[in-house]
């Protein structure tokens, strides 16, 4: 009789992943997420645990823990009424929401995941940051800018080759024709005018246009 | 004549590399301990030279639009580099470089004015110089023109 012994769930690690930075306005809502992998499938006793470090402190508080398949937010805290738990915790994600954010609200918010047996990991941390006016990111206008000249530059050139390929199947007409000027006898003065005029006036006549003066292959 | 092309080629390559310098190397102000702009700021600190960001007092707007027209002179004279070459190729005798001189004017425009912005908005009342990016800026600026006005005028060699 062969009897196996059963092998002890081995821990591995988890690998947490929360945003690095969070830009918010003034009294708007931010969401900071919180997500993890583990190669385990998502246990039942899985925990979220989220605290928070003001900017210039060294201490931090906890605000948030899921435990045992129910969340609990920070009824004491700087947070209390404001906090609310928008995770999916069966999807592995951990993300609340605050509300209404101040000033004071500026920190780092560290999220803590545990999936057991997968329980050894290092906890990740997203920084927040309040402003009274957003600042603009770096690169948006530069790229803007240069984005826009650009486009212009090819928009240029591909029109200059279309009408060339127009006038070329003799969907426009090119004209080049010579006035001379009356009266004062003089016949050396003799502007020319160049007219870009279409040959035909209704789509279907000009696609007609175009199909016969395309070259065609004889078999 | 090959004398003539190989100079104007040098004078195109020339305003080329002193827009790449201008606009890659943060030296557009200086001071004894820092050397800064457009993209960052070298501090000296502890007797080395560290790597900073440019303060966020600086206003987002113009100094993200110096950025673009810095980068914008720099990829038009390249792109007037290729046109001139294939113009070489192309041309009928007794035209005109055109094209060549068309890219080079916007170059010439754009640097001019990121330059200009530059000049008017930034280290107005502070204790400092400007720094070799901001004279190579105004340098190119005058190759540029020049090399523009040589490609209106230049004509291709009639046998």
């Amino acid at each position: 009789l062969l009897t196996r012994t059963p092998f002890p769930p081995q821990s591995q690690a988890i690998v947490i992943y929360t945003g690095w930075e969070r830009h918010a306005l003034v009294g708007s809502d931010v969401r900071l997420s919180c997500s993890f992998f583990s190669w385990r499938w998502t246990s039942e006793d899985v925990t979220f645990s989220w605290s928070y470090r003001p900017d210039g402190s060294r201490d931090s508080i906890s605000i948030f823990h899921y435990t045992g398949g129910a969340p609990y937010v920070d009824n004491k805290g700087p947070f209390r009424d404001r906090l609310e738990f928008i995770g999916n915790p069966s999807r592995r994600d951990g993300s609340i929401l605050i509300k209404n954010v101040d000033y004071n609200d500026n920190g780092t918010f560290t999220c803590d995941a545990k999936n057991p047996p997968d329980i050894v990991g290092r906890p990740s941390s997203v920084r927040l940051l309040v402003f009274d006016k957003l600042p603009v990111q770096a690169g948006v206008i530069t790229g803007a800018i240069i984005g826009a000249v650009l486009g212009l530059l090819v928009l240029i050139v591909v029109i200059y080759y279309l009408m060339r390929f127009l006038v070329a199947r003799r969907v426009f007409n090119l004209s080049v024709s010579k006035h001379g000027k009356k009266g004062k006898g003089k016949e050396g003065s003799q502007p020319r005018q160049v007219s870009l005029r279409p040959t035909c006036r209704y789509t279907v006549a000009c696609f007609k246009t175009l199909k016969h003066n395309t070259p065609q292959l004889n078999l | 004549m090959l004398v003539l092309l190989a100079l104007i080629f040098l004078l195109h390559i020339a305003t080329i590399t002193l827009l790449l310098a201008a606009t890659i190397n943060n030296g557009w102000w200086v001071t004894d301990t820092m050397s800064t702009d457009v993209w960052a700021r070298w501090v000296y600190q502890n007797n080395a030279w560290n790597y900073t960001s440019l303060p966020t007092s600086y206003p987002q707007d113009y100094l993200q639009t110096v950025q673009a027209f810095t980068v914008l002179a720099c990829i038009f004279s390249i792109l007037g580099l290729f046109v001139f070459v294939a113009q070489l190729f192309t041309l009928k005798k007794g035209q005109r470089f055109t094209f060549s001189g068309i890219f080079q004017f916007i170059a010439c425009l754009c640097i001019m004015i990121a330059a200009s912005i530059y000049t008017d908005i930034f280290h107005k009342n502070e204790q400092g110089s400007y720094g070799p990016s901001f004279i190579l800026a105004w340098i190119s600026f005058a190759l540029s023109f020049i090399s523009s006005v040589v490609y209106f005028v230049l004509r291709k060699k009639t046998a």
